[in-house]
């Protein structure tokens, strides 16, 4: 049983939780050093990346990286700070009374769709997603996930790190079954910082937007 | 105390004091939803202002009471409404109908505690704070005098200034007198 105060109690530890994590976030600093390798393979230049990564993050605990939180109306507010820890997400969702797949890619890497059935109620699915420092924040409203279906998060990290915005979101539903994720490579890591770069080299990511707009079910939002 | 550091002492000073902020709180408005946001906006306030908190130099209420009271007669400023309007913690959202009904409960038991303010409003805005403090909130002169930050002889001089100007109107004694007569 809670009440408002048990719910406001929890809703000022994740702001507490949130507060810390932002303070770290500007405190990290990017993981640069790996990003001119390019052309030799993406996998490699991402994994090195992460591999660099967890060192620099090491302050940064499962718990700081997102935040959930329920509304009394059923909506749920994810927040991701820090694109570490996919397991602890998707049991933090669970508590939330969502089942979720979510994946954390490396620069250069999607997804292969499609992911299973076009789970969304309505047979559209749609949830902002916004910038939210260097993460993302969105909120699924209530009976967005129905039971039996999952919500399937892909995220294809930026070559700057696991804290900076990520180049790809893609947010689905699918019912039944998921398919696990199988990395597929994405467009080559952009020459340069410039954001013109983006559309073109990001047309391979083709089959994320291409599968969700055909079968009504997904929100995939680029950032540069 | 590292109030906006670590989750579990927060919870501890959360749990003392979540009453008695609702109750200072509906002293003030009497509309539940808003009493809900300015719960939410004094706690959050209260880590904001965390660095600012010193234990044991007086009582974690008058602290937290001083904190209040800005949020409080802050409301209605067009910085405040802003900034409830994008906060992530929004009071109002975390009321279900059971805590609305509370709500309005608490509303109710302090209505005499509500006029009692209102009688208030005609002293200057120095002493009715000190007046409120003590007479409606409970807090000892010295708790006041650290909630509002000033001196405590100040805020003796202004409580007895206020209840003799009060002895003037209305006030609960004058009323008492008449009785006996």
């Amino acid at each position: 049983m809670t009440n408002f105060e048990d719910r406001l109690l929890s809703a000022l530890k994740d702001e507490i939780t949130t507060r810390k994590a932002e303070d770290q976030m500007t405190t990290v600093t990017p993981v640069r050093r790996t990003r001119r390798i390019v052309g030799l393979s993406a996998a490699v230049a991402g994994v090195a990346a992460a591999a660099t990564a967890v060192v620099a993050l090491t302050g940064v605990t499962g718990s700081t990286a997102y935040a959930v939180s329920k509304g009394s109306d059923g909506t749920v507010d994810v927040q991701i700070n820090s694109f570490v820890d996919p397991d602890g997400l998707e049991s933090e969702l669970a508590e939330a009374g969502i089942k979720s797949v979510v994946d954390y890619l490396p620069a250069g890497q999607t997804c292969k769709q499609p992911r299973g059935e076009n789970g969304a109620a309505d047979g559209k699915f749609a949830a902002g997603v916004s910038k939210a420092g260097g993460g993302i924040a969105f909120k699924i409203k209530k009976g967005h996930v129905p039971a039996g279906s999952t919500l399937v998060l892909a995220i294809t990290k930026s070559e700057d790190g696991e804290s900076a915005a990520p180049s790809t979101t893609s947010l689905q539903i699918v019912k039944g079954t998921v398919t696990p994720c199988q990395p597929t490579s994405a467009p080559a890591i952009p020459p340069a910082d410039n954001g013109t770069g983006g559309t073109t080299d990001k047309q391979d990511n083709g089959p994320t937007v291409d599968n969700g707009t055909e079968e009504g079910k997904g929100v995939t939002d680029k950032n540069d | 105390m590292r109030l906006n550091d670590d989750p579990a002492a927060f919870e501890a000073f959360y749990r003392r004091h979540v009453d008695a902020v609702m109750r200072f709180v509906v002293r003030r408005v009497s509309d539940p939803h808003l009493a809900a946001d300015l719960t939410a906006d004094i706690f959050l306030a209260a880590l904001d202002s965390a660095h600012t908190y010193v234990p044991g130099r007086g009582s974690e209420l008058a602290w937290l009471y001083g904190i209040a009271r800005n949020v409080v007669s802050a409301q209605h400023r067009k910085a405040a409404i802003e900034a409830r309007a994008t906060s992530r913690v929004a009071g109002r959202r975390l009321m279900d109908d059971d805590d609305l009904t509370r709500m309005e409960e608490r509303i109710d038991a302090e209505r005499r505690m509500r006029n009692a303010l209102e009688a208030m409003q005609g002293l200057p805005e120095g002493e009715r704070a000190v007046l409120e403090l003590v007479a409606i909130d409970q807090l000892t002169v010295t708790e006041a005098a650290k909630a509002l930050g000033i001196r405590h002889v100040t805020a003796r001089v202004r409580l007895h200034r206020a209840r003799r100007a009060l002895e003037n109107v209305a006030s609960p004694s004058a009323v008492y007198q008449e009785g006996r007569i």
